[in-house]
C-alpha cells in the first residue's frame, strides 16, 4: 500500500517527462523542418536566382556577334543589377589612349566614386542626368580610389557596410548615399579590361559573398565579349582603310597608260611601282600631234582617295590642256590655274611636263617643282640636269606661279638618254634606313643607258630591289625614260 | 625616325617655334595644334626654328604654305629659319621658297618682322 502513492507519483513524473519531451523533441522536430522549409526555400530561391543567371548570361552573349559594345555592357548592367538586387550599377573599361578607365554604361543614379559632384548639381534640371553626365566625363587614373584598387590588384572587393569605409565617398544627398558596394574586376588573358561595380540593395540589406561569386562570373563572361568587341573594332577601322587604299589604288591605276605608245624614232619605257601607303605617283604619254609628244610625271602630296581624286583632277586638266597647246610652260599654268582655284590650298601636285618633237628632236622641258630630269648623251659618262625654275601645282596664285615658271629647251641627238623620276625612287630606303639616293640612281642610268631606254629601266629596278632588300617602301616610285633612236 | 619635339617661346612680339626630329603625318598634327593656338590668341608673328628638323613631309610643307598665308591675312607670316641643306633643298625643289620667307638666321628674321 504504502507503494502505491509512490508509483502513482512516478507514474505522474514519468508521464509528465514523457509529455515534456514528446512536446520537446515536437518543437524541436517542428523547429528543425521549420528550418529545413527556411533552408530548402532558400535553396530554391538561390536556385532560381542562379539559373535566372544562367540563363541571362546566356541572353547577354548569345547575339554577342551582331551586337555593339556599348549596348552589350548596358545588358551586363542589367543583368549585374538584376543579379544582385542594386539599385544601381556601372561599367568603367580600361582606355589605352587616356591610360584611365572610363564609365561605359550607367545605370539607374551612380554615385561618383572618385571626387565630388560639382556645385551645378543643385542647379541640375535633371540631377541622375546630371550625375551620370559627370561620372561618363570623369576618366579614373589608375590606382584611383576603389575602381583603379579593384583594377590595380585584379581582385573583387564587397564592402558590405560602406558607410563606415573610409574607401567609400560620403554624401550628404540622401540618393547619393552608398551603404553597400560590390566591385568586381573584368580580366582577359591576365589583362584587365576593366571594372564591374555595383551599389546599394534594393531591400536595403548587405551585399554578400553569394552577390560577389554571381557578379565575378557575370564580369568573366562579359570580359571574353570586351575583348573580342574590341578586336572587332581594330579589325573594322583596319578594312575600312583598307578599303580606302584599295579604292585609291584602282583610281591610280585606271589612271595610268595601259600600254606605253609607239612612237617613230623614240624608245619609250615607264615603270610604277606602287607602295604601302599611296604616295600616288602619275605619268602620262600624250600624242598631241605627228610630230609632237607630251611626256609627264607627277607626284600628288595627298594620299588615299584624296590623292588619287587630285591625280584625277590633273590628268583631266593636263590631258585637256595638252590636247590644244604645244607649249609645256603655258599647258602647265592652265593646269595650275584651275587645281589653285579648285583643289584645298594645303595640298599640291608636283610635276614635270615635256613636249618632244619628235621629227627636230627638240625636248621642251617646264617643270612644276618636280625632281629634275637627267639627260645623258651618247658616248658620254656624264649628265646634265634640266634645271628649269618653277612650282608645285596648285598651291601658288596665278602671278606667283607664273612669274616663277620658266621652260627650258634642249635640243636631243640620236643614242640620248632622257630619265624623269619621282622622289619614291631616290628617297626608297633599306632596312637600316639610308636612302638610295640621287647618285647611286644616276649610276645606275648610265650604267644602261647606252643600251637604251628598257634597259635602262630594268637596270635602276634590279639595283633598287637589291638595295632595299625586302623592305616595304612608303612612297610610289614611278620613272620614265626616253632614247632618241637613229 | 626621330619623334618631333615643338617648344614654343615667345620673345616680344614674336613667337618662336622650336622644331627638333622629324615632321610627318604623324608628329605634323601636334605642330598644328601649336600653330592654330597662335592663331586663335591673334599671335600671327612666328618664326619656325628648323635648326633640329631632319624631316619634313612634303604634305607638312603644304600644310605651312596654308599658315603663313593665314597668317600674312592678319598682317603678321610664319617664317622659316635654319633650315639643314637638305630640307632647304626640298623646299627650293617644290619652289616653296618664293612662297615662304627663308632665312638663315633667327635674328635676321625677327630683324625683318620689326622692319617690316
Amino acid at each position: 500500500m504504502m507503494e502505491q502513492p509512490a508509483s502513482g507519483a512516478f507514474l505522474a513524473t514519468f508521464l509528465f517527462f514523457l509529455l515534456a519531451l514528446t512536446s520537446g523533441a515536437l518543437f524541436f522536430a517542428v523547429n528543425v523542418i521549420r528550418r529545413l522549409r527556411r533552408e530548402r526555400d532558400e535553396l530554391n530561391h538561390q536556385k532560381e536566382v542562379i539559373f535566372g543567371f544562367i540563363h541571362d548570361v546566356g541572353d547577354v552573349f548569345v547575339h554577342s556577334e551582331d551586337v555593339d559594345l556599348d549596348r552589350m555592357l548596358s545588358r551586363v548592367l542589367f543583368y549585374a543589377e538584376r543579379t544582385t538586387h542594386a539599385g544601381a550599377g556601372a561599367v568603367y573599361l580600361y582606355d589605352k589612349t587616356e591610360d584611365a578607365f572610363r564609365a561605359r554604361a550607367v545605370s539607374g543614379i551612380f554615385p561618383p566614386l572618385t571626387g565630388e559632384p560639382d556645385a551645378r548639381l543643385e542647379k541640375a534640371v535633371s540631377k541622375s542626368q546630371h550625375i551620370e553626365r559627370l561620372i561618363r566625363a570623369r576618366p579614373i587614373r589608375r590606382g584611383e580610389g576603389l575602381v583603379g584598387e579593384a583594377a590595380d590588384f585584379g581582385v573583387p572587393i564587397l564592402i558590405e557596410d560602406a558607410e563606415r569605409d573610409p574607401r567609400v565617398p560620403q554624401y550628404d544627398h540622401e540618393f547619393l548615399r552608398i551603404r553597400s558596394i560590390l566591385l568586381v574586376p573584368m580580366r582577359f588573358l591576365q589583362r584587365i579590361l576593366g571594372v564591374l561595380v555595383v551599389v546599394n540593395r534594393v531591400d536595403g540589406r548587405p551585399f554578400i559573398q553569394a552577390d560577389l561569386s554571381l557578379l565575378q562570373a557575370l564580369a568573366d563572361q562579359a570580359s571574353v565579349s570586351i575583348h573580342y568587341a574590341g578586336l572587332r573594332d581594330s579589325l573594322d577601322e583596319k578594312q575600312r582603310i583598307d578599303h580606302d587604299l584599295h579604292v585609291a589604288r584602282q583610281i591610280q591605276t585606271a589612271l595610268l597608260p595601259k600600254a606605253i605608245p609607239r612612237v617613230e624614232g623614240v624608245e619609250l619605257a615607264a615603270f610604277n611601282h606602287p607602295a604601302q601607303e599611296i604616295g600616288g605617283d602619275y605619268y602620262d604619254f600624250i600624242r598631241i600631234d605627228e610630230e609632237h609628244l607630251g611626256i609627264a610625271i607627277a607626284d600628288v602630296s595627298g594620299k588615299g582617295i584624296v590623292g588619287a581624286i587630285m591625280m584625277a583632277i590633273s590628268r583631266s586638266v593636263l590631258r585637256a590642256q595638252a590636247a590644244v597647246n604645244r607649249n609645256p610652260s603655258e599647258v602647265l599654268m592652265a593646269v595650275n590655274r584651275v587645281m589653285f582655284e579648285d583643289i584645298a590650298e594645303d595640298m599640291f601636285v608636283s610635276m614635270l611636263y615635256m613636249v618632244l618633237n619628235v621629227r627636230t628632236r627638240e625636248l621642251v622641258v617646264a617643270r612644276a617643282g618636280h625632281e629634275r630630269p637627267a639627260w645623258s648623251r651618247a658616248h658620254e659618262k656624264s649628265f646634265t640636269i634640266i634645271d628649269s625654275p618653277g612650282l608645285a601645282l596648285g598651291i601658288a596664285d596665278k602671278e606667283t606661279f607664273e612669274g616663277a615658271l620658266r621652260e627650258e629647251t634642249v635640243r636631243l641627238k640620236p643614242g640620248d638618254v632622257v630619265v624623269a623620276y619621282t622622289d619614291g625612287v631616290t628617297e626608297a630606303m633599306d632596312e637600316g634606313g639610308e636612302e638610295w639616293g640621287v647618285d647611286r640612281f644616276l649610276g645606275a642610268v648610265s650604267n644602261a643607258a647606252p643600251d637604251g631606254a628598257n634597259a635602262v629601266l630594268n637596270n635602276v629596278q634590279q639595283r633598287l630591289m637589291r638595295f632595299v632588300g625586302g623592305v616595304e617602301q612608303y612612297d610610289d616610285m614611278t620613272l620614265l625614260a626616253l632614247r632618241i633612236l637613229e | 625616325m626621330r619623334e618631333c619635339i615643338i617648344k614654343k617661346e615667345e620673345a616680344d612680339e614674336l613667337d618662336i617655334v622650336r622644331l627638333d626630329g622629324a615632321l610627318d603625318s604623324y608628329s605634323f598634327p601636334r605642330l598644328e595644334t601649336t600653330l592654330n593656338g597662335l592663331r586663335d590668341s591673334q599671335r600671327n608673328r612666328v618664326i619656325l626654328d628648323c635648326g633640329g628638323l631632319d624631316y619634313i613631309s612634303s604634305a607638312a610643307l603644304g600644310a605651312l604654305i596654308g599658315f603663313a598665308r593665314r597668317a600674312r591675312e592678319n598682317g603678321g607670316d610664319l617664317k622659316l629659319v635654319r633650315l639643314s641643306p637638305k630640307i632647304y633643298n626640298i623646299v627650293e625643289l617644290l619652289g616653296f621658297h618664293k612662297i615662304l620667307e627663308i632665312h638663315s638666321e633667327l635674328d635676321e628674321a625677327a630683324a625683318k618682322f620689326r622692319n617690316g
